[in-house]
């Protein structure tokens, strides 16, 4: 008799930092992430932890880890005092490793399938102690997360130690592996969406353990009745105020000069539709916070909503655990919302709209049913008060969702097999039905991945589908581009004619379990409008000055650190 | 004393290589009546074939040309390209000196350079007014630069690119206590100033009106930006912390933690790649910081009969923001008729929305009221064309050449030759 192997295993990490504290205790966490039998780094299938530290030149050794078999249980810091947790670099490297893996769980399970790097190598390189610099960032180029430290008031700050750090990091890289065109210099929203969408993983994966809730929910209420909560202060202003900034201040309180205190810049950006439109959140790090601020605004409505529904347990008081237990339900539910949407995003040229009616259309096919919590209406309601409205109108009775494509589609010549799995197949799809499409004839096509998925559906059957992306290309000189008149692009005024300019387009197909077209979900290349307002964005952006700089995470995030802009349009 | 305005202008432009030391003399009617303004005095790197003493010799010809008196000096911010000119020496024989020979009446610097601004630049901004954090933050600035410097030298994998710019950048941002202090005890009175304060030239140059145009205060540049974070002054105090760290013998964060003697094999692509980044990072923060020294610049605007003389130091967008958004400055700064170019000519010192609002530039040479510039730069010193971080920028100099008439100080040609003078009526 053998006993089957476990497929998760448990380790313990920090909850969110060692600042965050219950009873004078780091508040710490064991977290569920997939088993195998880790190599010392930890070295695993997907993340090979390296702890080097380039300022001082020093390669600690890791820790061995004991085999699973047998029913061992496998985490050597179970228990460990906090002294032992903050001294030992081979915790660093657990906790930076269990976080990573936690995410890439997270996606895998939102998505239904395995999710690459974007990089040619299977396994992410993570240093938890990268450098003496108050920074922390992804670097494609390395194919690695890189970790910052630095001397705090209190001793040394290891950004590894912090959930949110570790898990913004974790989500630029999962999503550039999923959607490699998202670093690509497009819109100012674009270039945006990578860091908004790295903070709301970030915070909704801190708020989804429920002992960061319960420890939420002390700061505001503290604990007169072990088991009760006042009705008073679960209010959308009260959380808002005194929860959320509550945490903010507690949160590492030396980390924010990472890259600013997101979520007290997301909480303090009370909802308004002028920001979208002022200059200043012309900058990617600050139009990212509107992003935040609508999801995080939305994770407050609902959890509200939630605990309305709640049966009081005494005049006036709800109870404390259901309360705790709801802010992570709601919380974790919007993560997988957000991730999934992914699939029903275009891939290139992505603007806040489009994301928005992405989440709609993805959490439709999987949960129609929307009546009860209505996270689709209060996500759109909350987009909507920050000036983000869906992309597509949608129908009356679920506005902003994507709808179906139009024309006669033909899969005539396509064989569903091949279809899954095989961009050549998709490209022969889209080929043939390139007058359907109504394509720009002259452009390049090509397609970027072709990913069969599987999904649990309403009624509880597996949902197959296949998530195709391809993007077109277009490149000519200015000059050239100024007579294309069917495309309808304004070239900026002082650009010279000879001019190299590269436009794209692309769409997202999601073919159903027969393999016909479901979803067509394009940014057009011809889209005229769109695409003047890029072009003038990046040439008043000095884009065409200096490509490379514009893909670079390391130097983006100290802008953000340090409010300063590397490219603004009053350059030479 | 002078009473009434005056009718010509003369600008001695100084070769001091990658540097600003600009002398301008405004001729007032009478004899002896001529008044002289300082305009920084630093340099960060000279070209071939100049005097080893080319500081004494600028400050020498300075005293010469002023007669022993000069009226004003203005110190626009702190980088050494700016101010080291100012530095004395034990013995009074260096060019600070001489400078303080002439015992000018009246020294302008930016407010963030006022005494009761300055605090331990260990300390943390946590309580401090938002002001002092900043003076504070520019404080770390310096420790970093200079822990930078060292480590950079430090480091054998650096390529030689890699270390010029680094050292170039930490270099022109190391503190520099001598001309500082100097410049504090040189003048009769200092005068500390932000956007729209009064000059303190008012006496010294009577019928010039100047107008201070920035730096604003960090009250004024929230009125148009949210609010200033305390994060971003903490950001450069734990760097400063950081980067000091780094430097200490023992430097490792775990002490008692097993390393590696020699790097297993499947390790070393990866620390490799890692070095390069360390060497990349410590470029990002000396560019960064550079970027908010440059924006403490002091931008005066001198105006007489009319004619309008503008001086912005090194000020970038940062700083230019706050008073180009305000249509009567705009419509002030469309009437330019002598610009100073910012920043030596690089990419972002001379904001387009600036040079564009300038209604006197002109291609035509003939043209009486063409726009004058003028440049103090040293080609090959800063940037690389490649990144189109060149200084100075080629698309801009071209753009100064066809649309003004442009005196650079790389026409400085010559034994003995140290300035370009250039007079004109006002």
């Amino acid at each position: 008799m053998t006993v089957p192997p476990l497929r998760t295993r448990k380790l313990t990490i920090i909850a969110q930092d060692p600042s965050v504290k219950i009873n004078g205790k780091i508040l710490r966490t064991q977290v569920e992430i997939p088993a195998e039998e880790l190599q010392s780094g930890p070295w695993g299938y997907r993340v090979h932890t390296v702890d080097f530290d380039s300022s001082t030149s020093t390669l600690y050794q890791p820790l061995k880890y004991p085999s699973l078999k047998d029913g061992v249980d496998g985490d050597p810091f179970k228990g460990a005092r906090d002294a032992k947790l903050l001294s030992d670099p081979t915790f660093h490297a657990q906790n930076t490793y269990a976080i990573v893996m936690r995410i890439l769980a997270r996606f895998e399970f939102a998505l239904g399938r395995r999710v690459s790097w974007h990089f040619d190598s299977h396994q992410i390189k993570v240093a938890p102690h990268a450098f003496a610099d108050a920074n922390a960032f992804y670097s494609e180029r390395d194919q690695a997360l890189l970790f910052g430290y630095f001397p705090g008031r209190k001793g040394m700050v290891y950004c590894c130690l912090s959930h949110d750090i570790v898990a913004h990091e974790t989500t630029h890289a999962l999503l550039d592996g999923l959607r490699e065109r998202y670093t690509d210099p497009s819109s100012p929203e674009q270039a945006a969406f990578h860091e908004g969408f790295a903070d709301i993983v970030a915070l909704l994966s801190v708020f989804s353990l429920p002992g960061i809730v319960e420890t939420l929910i002390d700061i505001s209420a503290p604990r007169r009745d072990r088991s009760r909560i006042d009705k008073k202060l679960l209010t959308i202003k009260e959380l808002r105020k005194s929860m959320l900034l509550g945490l903010a201040e507690e949160m590492g309180q030396e980390l924010p000069a990472i890259r600013g205190n997101v979520l007290r810049r997301s909480v303090e950006l009370v909802p308004s539709r002028d920001y979208i439109k002022r200059t200043e959140f012309e900058e990617p790090h600050r139009r990212g916070e509107i992003l935040v601020a609508a999801v995080i605004n939305a994770f407050l409505s609902v959890w509200v909503k939630r605990l309305e529904a709640l049966g009081q347990v005494a005049p006036g008081a709800l109870d404390r655990g259901r309360v705790v237990e709801e802010g992570a339900s709601v919380a974790d539910y919007l993560l997988t919302m957000v991730i999934r949407a992914l699939d029903y995003a275009p891939p290139v040229n992505l603007e806040f709209c489009d994301f928005l009616s992405a989440i709609l259309t993805s959490d439709r096919e999987i949960n129609p049913n929307d009546s009860k919590y209505q996270f689709r209406d209060t996500l759109r309601k909350s987009f909507i008060s920050y000036g983000i409205k869906p992309r597509s109108p949608g129908t009356p009775s679920d506005p902003g969702i994507w709808l179906g494509p139009e024309g006669a589609i033909s899969n005539d010549r396509i064989h569903f097999e091949s279809l899954q799995r095989d961009p050549d197949e998709v490209f022969r799809f889209i080929w043939d039905n390139r007058g359907a499409f109504k394509f720009f004839e002259n452009a390049y096509s090509r397609v970027l991945s072709v990913r069969p998925c599987l999904r649990i559906g309403p009624d509880g059957f597996a949902l197959r589908e296949t998530v195709a992306e391809y993007m077109q290309i277009l490149e000519m000189q200015a000059g050239e581009l100024k007579k294309q008149k069917n495309l309808g692009i304004t070239v900026p005024d002082d650009m010279p004619d000879d001019q190299e300019i590269r436009i794209t387009g692309g769409g997202t197909l999601i073919f159903d379990e027969y393999g016909k077209l479901k979803f067509h979900i394009e940014n057009r290349l011809d889209d005229g409008d769109r695409q003047s307002q890029r072009l003038e964005y990046l040439w008043g952006y000095g884009y065409y000055r200096n490509p490379a700089s514009f893909r670079n995470f390391a130097s983006l995030h100290r802008q953000r650190a340090t409010s300063l802009t590397s490219f603004s349009r009053e350059d030479w | 004393m002078a009473t009434s305005k005056p009718k010509s202008l003369t600008i001695r432009s100084y070769q001091v290589g990658f540097g600003d030391c600009f002398l301008l003399t405004f001729h007032y009617p009478g004899t002896n009546k001529d008044r002289h303004v300082l305009v920084d005095f630093g340099s960060t790197g000279q070209p071939k074939g100049v005097p080893k003493d080319l500081m004494l010799k600028v400050a020498e010809d300075i005293k010469k040309q002023c007669n022993g008196k000069l009226h004003a000096v203005v110190a626009t911010h702190r980088h050494k390209d700016h101010i080291s000119g100012f530095a004395t020496n034990k013995k009074g024989t260096a060019s600070g000196d001489v400078i303080a020979s002439c015992k000018p009446d009246v020294v302008l610097q930016p407010w963030t350079e006022h005494p009761k601004a300055r605090v331990d630049a260990t300390q943390a901004p946590n309580g401090m007014t938002t002001n002092k954090a900043f003076v504070a933050a520019l404080g770390n600035m310096h420790a970093i630069s200079a822990a930078i410097l060292t480590e950079a030298q430090r480091r054998k994998s650096l390529s030689k690119t890699l270390k010029r710019e680094i050292t170039f950048l930490g270099d022109d941002n190391l503190s520099n206590a001598s001309a500082v202090e100097n410049l504090m005890q040189m003048g009769k009175k200092n005068f500390y100033l932000n956007f729209g304060s009064k000059s303190g030239l008012e006496r010294v140059l009577p019928g010039v009106k100047t107008t201070v145009l920035g730096p604003p205060t960090l009250k004024q540049s929230s009125e148009i930006k949210i609010q200033r974070s305390k994060d971003e002054d903490e950001f450069w105090m734990f760097q400063a912390l950081a980067n000091q760290f780094v430097l200490k013998p023992e430097a490792r964060i775990f002490r008692r933690a097993k390393t590696y003697a020699t790097s297993p094999a499947y390790t070393r692509w990866f620390l490799k790649r890692m070095s390069s980044i360390r060497g990349e990072q410590l470029l990002g923060i000396v560019r960064a910081l550079d970027k908010v020294m440059n924006n403490t610049s002091l931008i005066l605007l001198f105006e007489v009969n009319g004619k309008k003389l503008l001086f912005p130091g090194d000020a970038q967008i940062e700083n230019w923001s706050y008073a180009l958004s305000k249509p009567e400055i705009r419509r002030l700064l469309s009437r330019v008729n002598v610009y100073k170019v910012g920043h030596h000519g690089s990419r972002n010192a001379t904001p387009k929305t600036l040079w564009n609002g300038f209604k006197n530039r002109s291609k035509k040479k003939t043209d009486k009221t063409r726009l004058k510039s003028f440049m103090s730069t040293m080609t090959g010193k800063h940037g690389k064309s490649q990144s189109s971080t060149e200084v100075p920028r080629k698309t801009l100099v071209t753009a100064l050449e066809t649309e003004s008439e442009l005196f650079t100080t790389q026409t400085i040609k010559g034994k003995g030759n140290i300035s370009l003078v250039c007079e004109f009526k006002l």
